[in-house]
């Protein structure tokens, strides 16, 4: 029976939710087309996951070595070829993450296998695999399928799919020994860094006033500052600004920054890359304002309101007073 | 350090409305401004500054029509070297695979010591380019950079990861960086730096001049086949709040109170 398999990503000794979410997925395509789902965990110290990775999966495939203790694509690569070659799984799922995107477009090549990135569905066609992905800003949707291919690599974007809960019943346990290495090896890993460290800590805030592109300018940063203030909220920011350098890190929601769950999240000028919004999953009230009527930001948010930021800025600084 | 750049035009969809052509093939661009790909514009800066350090020359090549030429000039004006354009017709509707193909035959034309790419595109985002030429030119690579250290024959780089983490690797040349927004702050070009450099030539290259054999690219070589595109479903949408500025800060207000009990 043909397989689907989910690589399992974790860091720093703690499995990713985008694994569970992947189990969903494999899960639905169990039932659907009959896949035979199975969990994929390499690494040091992983022996733990796997068993928790088995009350989730029928099957779990573990490589345990110390050459795998922090990732590398080139060893993670070596490794995943060799089971993909034996295994000959039909699909194999991974995260888009820091950790997909490294690994699985280069794991396409090495192992001869073609590779979609960044999808939000995945079905079975027939015998073949279709996905569609969410380009051009969210705005369009594009379904495609794959030339025909022994196995297909699939990276899955985060919160397509609710992450599974317990199956119920103990799945078996593979251990594999790790194939050798070709060393020496041309990637060297030195070590993590928090790039976010900080004063603020924006996730403790129950209110936040966040900016965007639409702040425009550097000088215009202590307007959203000051009404911020005048709230009783802390300023954060999505990607843009932080890249211009008018905020630290520190103060960015999304993906890549902090994840936050305030009472009450105003966003300013912010279109809604789905990278932010993932930042502020479970929020409470959520207001968000923007000029352009179709940004993405207001599918997600309660109240939305289509006008000028910096008149709604200047509007709530009268009602409020000094 | 002889380095090259990848980059590509893109149509700006951040603020705009996109609409489907009429046969589903594509979006209209006739009515979106276009312009280098965010990601690529901090990867030829980054480029340039290494260069402005280290010596060398930097070398721009997309794969694109004559429609284009006015991002290559662009990134000369920025300070690039040169620029090579690879006349896209035989491309047309290349999946990641078919681009990086091409981007591997203008590597393999020069002797480069570090290939910048940006990290993705803000049209189809696959992410796919860089660490695919990587793995055609058997190069390392390190994908979603955000620093660049050049020691000797190896570079010390880290990459953004979930969270606030960065991760630090050392990588040995030659190697496929992709470049993550935000690693700088681009140079400004002002319309007399790009006249400046409107008589520089730059070539354009078929694919036989870069290796390619007829068919090895192009949609019928596509291991991606895209099948249709469509508007996404509406979804969920905001309960729109209405009125002069003042009436809609006073609703806001209220809202934060009565919803939010932090004001």
């Amino acid at each position: 029976m043909a397989k689907v398999f989910v690589i399992v990503e974790h860091r720093q000794g703690v499995m990713r939710d985008a694994t569970f979410e992947l189990i969903s997925l494999a899960r639905e395509l169990q039932s659907r087309s009959g896949l035979e789902p199975a969990a994929v965990v390499i690494g040091h110290g992983v022996r733990t996951f796997a068993d928790t990775l088995s009350k989730y999966l029928p099957r779990t495939i573990v490589v345990e070595s110390e050459t795998l203790a922090d990732f590398r694509y080139e060893t993670y690569a070596a490794v995943l070829k060799d089971i993909l070659e034996r295994e000959t799984p039909l699909v194999t799922l991974c995260p888009q993450s820091a950790f997909g995107m490294e690994l699985l477009p280069r794991l396409s090549v090495e192992s001869a296998r073609p590779c979609a990135t960044d999808c939000i569905k995945v079905e079975m066609e027939g015998a073949g695999l279709s996905v569609v992905r969410s380009i051009y800003n969210g705005k369009i949707h594009s379904r495609s399928t794959f030339a025909p291919s022994g196995g297909y690599l699939v990276t899955v974007r985060s919160g397509s799919y609710a992450p599974a809960a317990e199956a119920g019943s103990a799945g078996t346990i593979d251990d594999c020994p790790c194939p050798p290495f070709k060393a020496p090896f041309k990637t060297e890993f030195l070590g993590y860094r928090e790039a976010a460290a900080g004063a603020v800590d924006i996730s403790q805030s129950p209110f936040l006033v966040s900016i965007g592109r639409g702040i425009k300018d550097a000088e215009n940063v202590p307007k959203a500052q000051e009404l911020a203030d005048r709230l009783g909220a802390v300023l954060a920011c999505s990607r843009p600004v932080v890249d211009k350098k008018w905020l630290g890190k520190e103060r960015q929601v999304g993906t890549s920054g902090r994840t936050v769950k305030p009472k009450v999240y105003i966003a300013l000028g912010i279109s809604g890359a789905f990278q932010h919004l993932a930042g502020i999953k479970g929020s409470g009230v959520f207001i968000a304002v923007n000029r352009d009527a179709k940004a993405p930001i207001f599918s997600a948010a309660d109240y939305g309101v289509v006008e000028d930021m910096f008149k709604i800025i200047d509007a709530l600084k009268e009602q409020i007073g000094s | 350090m002889e380095i090259l750049v990848c980059v590509k035009k893109v149509p700006d969809t951040a603020d705009a409305e996109v609409v489907l052509k009429q046969d589903g093939t594509g979006i209209k661009e006739d009515d979106l401004a276009s312009g280098i790909n965010e990601w690529d514009n901090y990867a030829v800066e980054e480029a340039i500054r290494i260069k402005e350090t280290h010596g060398g020359t930097v070398t721009v090549a997309t794969i694109g029509s004559a429609d284009s030429e006015d991002v290559l000039r662009r990134c000369l004006a920025m300070g690039a070297d040169n620029a090579i354009m690879i006349d896209d017709a035989s491309f047309k509707g290349a999946d990641p695979y078919g681009i990086a193909r091409g981007l591997c035959g203008v590597a393999g034309k020069g002797s480069y010591d570090l290939v910048l790419a940006g990290a993705q595109a803000g049209d189809d985002g696959y992410a796919m380019v860089g660490p695919v030429l990587a793995g055609y030119l058997g190069w390392p690579h390190a994908t979603l950079v955000t620093s660049i250290l050049l020691e000797g024959k190896t570079v010390t780089v880290t990459r953004e990861l979930e969270g606030g983490l960065e991760e630090m690797l050392r990588i040995e040349l030659p190697a496929v960086l992709t470049i993550q927004t935000g690693i700088n702050e681009p140079r400004y070009v002002s319309i007399m730096g790009i006249r400046k450099v409107r008589a520089k030539e730059i070539p354009v290259l078929d694919p036989a001049a870069i290796g390619l054999a007829p068919g090895e690219i192009g949609a019928n070589a596509n291991r991606i086949k895209r099948t249709g595109l469509a508007v996404p479903p509406a979804g969920k949408e905001a309960e729109m709040i209405k009125g002069t500025p003042a009436e809609i800060a006073r609703k806001i207000l209220d809202i934060v109170k009565e919803r939010g009990g932090v004001a």
